[in-house]
């Protein structure tokens, strides 16, 4: 391949590829920023701003369409598909979920998510913040019904699970000095029954 | 006027490059891959078990994945050619994850480069991809990483592949040219990283920085510890906006490269140390040694040569 040719490619895939991490970038940002989470005052313009960089991202076509398919795939493949705000622009409460346990015997018990690594844990924490952020009620009841479904398994003398799911609100730095703890904020709570009998079926 | 832009651009684009910053990148993916797959092992079955068997099915996170993009690689594809071959699924996971580690030893030697980052690239991503919800930053830079290196220049001179096999490696402006991207790349993410931060209050104010070491699981460092250290966190806030916006400015200029370089790696053990998250600190560390370290290690390195040199004669 001549030389100019292979540096044309180059530039196509240089201008193309910076062109979507920056895109995605300030999707991200402005998404904050038309929300009211930053320091910048709201606006319209913002979210037409965020619309636009939507558009630009294909996100407004139809999911089966393949030039969204497409630059979706080439996002995932890469890497880009999210923004870089980590802890931007502030640090969010973290979520938790904790299972009561309800015997036949009236006895009840409290339980957490288990993992057996510690590395585990952190994807768990996030998968806790993930279903504290979905708008969608029915995905959030899935996923905490599977987490449910997990524990019950080596519990399963258990007639019921009841899901308590908040989160935790942090003391700021005067209040711990002051001596104020973490405080736990229920959001939702959900009651599952699983039977033996279906145990090697899915939730 | 165009065909001078034009030359200005390639310029700056495709400069001639030696190949060490591809080694740096090589080695530290394949590490990372390494310990990615060593952090999990425990837990590797549980997490890609379907039918009820697991934490979360990967079903559901696929299907999430399917919507948006039906080609980004997924571990279905390999479960389902697994069960073709007559392989039980938890079999097959297994079997991924050996040749993951795999990928990432060989990597790391550099025999088979190309094939091996090409494996790791897809097999990490599709673990990734199948576990979404429980995917974080790390994840990201390492799918990334692997990918400017699957379509880097590869070998390097340091590989087995030249070493041994002989693979003859390619020339300097290619070098130049990925390298570039890498470099770029981590310019816009320290810009929008810190942009993001810098227009939130409580980054100026301390309170981030205080909610980020107490927030479970990060809370490495006991709260009372940090409120004893307190007045250092409005400082430590600003200072991270600081360092993360200005990266994309002064990592070029060679009199504030070093600097920059040490202050961005510091903030990277940093945060591996205090907040626990060590896969993240070392591929973020990897990307930047890789993209602007290794000039300078070598500048000082015939500094150093020439001053013992010039001191025994």
């Amino acid at each position: 391949m001549g030389l100019v040719r292979r540096e044309n490619l180059c530039l196509a895939f240089f201008v193309l590829h910076f062109a979507l991490i920056s895109a995605v970038s300030l999707h991200q940002m402005l998404w904050l920023v038309a929300r009211g989470r930053t320091l910048l005052p709201q606006s319209t313009h913002w979210q037409t701003a965020d619309a636009i960089l939507s558009t630009i991202l294909a996100e407004q076509l139809e999911p089966s369409n393949p030039l969204r398919q497409a630059v979706a795939t080439y996002l995932n493949a890469t890497g880009i598909e999210g923004g870089y705000g980590f802890f931007a622009p502030s640090v969010p409460d973290n979520h938790k979920l904790v299972f009561e346990l309800h015997y036949s015997t009236g006895k009840m018990e409290y339980v957490l998510p288990e993992v057996g690594e510690a590395a585990t844990g952190k994807r768990l924490a996030n998968l806790l913040d993930y279903i504290g952020r979905t708008p969608h009620e029915e995905l959030r009841v899935l996923l905490i019904k599977m987490l449910a479904y997990s524990v019950w398994r080596s519990h399963s003398d258990a007639t019921s699970i009841r899901a308590v799911f908040g989160f935790v609100k942090l003391p700021s730095m005067d209040e711990f000095k002051h001596g104020k703890k973490e405080s736990y904020q229920f959001l939702y709570a959900y009651d599952f029954q699983f039977r033996t009998e279906l145990r090697k079926s899915a939730p | 006027m165009l065909s001078s832009l034009r030359g200005g651009v390639v310029r700056h684009l495709f400069p001639a490059e030696s190949d060490q910053w591809l080694a740096w990148l090589r080695v530290g993916l394949g590490i990372e891959v390494g310990l990615y797959c060593l952090s999990l092992r425990a837990d590797w079955t549980y997490l890609f078990a379907s039918n009820g068997r697991g934490l979360i099915s990967p079903h559901l996170s696929e299907a999430v994945l399917l919507r948006d993009s039906a080609l980004t690689p997924r571990l279905r594809w390999f479960t389902a050619a697994g069960e073709y071959l007559g392989l039980s699924e938890d079999t097959t996971v297994l079997v991924l994850w050996t040749c993951l580690l795999c990928a990432g030893l060989l990597l790391t030697i550099g025999f088979c480069s190309r094939t091996s980052a090409i494996v790791a690239w897809i097999l990490h991503l599709s673990a990734v991809k199948s576990i979404g919800f429980m995917s974080y930053g790390a994840d990201n830079f390492t799918t990334i990483g692997l990918f400017y290196l699957m379509v880097a220049p590869l070998p390097d001179r340091l590989a087995l592949d030249h070493r041994i096999r002989k693979i003859r490696t390619k020339d300097s402006s290619r070098h130049g040219f990925h390298r570039r991207v890498l470099q770029l790349h981590l310019c816009l993410v320290y810009f929008f990283g810190g942009l993001g931060k810098c227009l939130g209050k409580g980054w100026w104010d301390g309170s981030s920085m205080w909610r980020a070491l107490i927030r479970p699981p990060f809370d490495v460092i006991s709260p009372e510890t940090i409120a004893s250290w307190g007045y250092l966190l409005p400082v430590a806030g600003v200072c991270v906006c600081l360092i993360e916006v200005g990266y994309s400015f002064l990592i070029w200029p060679r009199k504030t490269r070093m600097i920059w370089l040490i202050l961005v790696l510091g903030m990277h053990i940093g945060i591996g140390l205090t907040m626990g998250l060590y896969l993240f600190s070392l591929i973020m560390i990897v990307l930047n040694a890789a993209a602007f370290a290794p000039d300078l290690v070598m500048v000082r390195a015939r500094q150093l040569f020439f001053l013992n040199r010039h001191a025994r004669v």
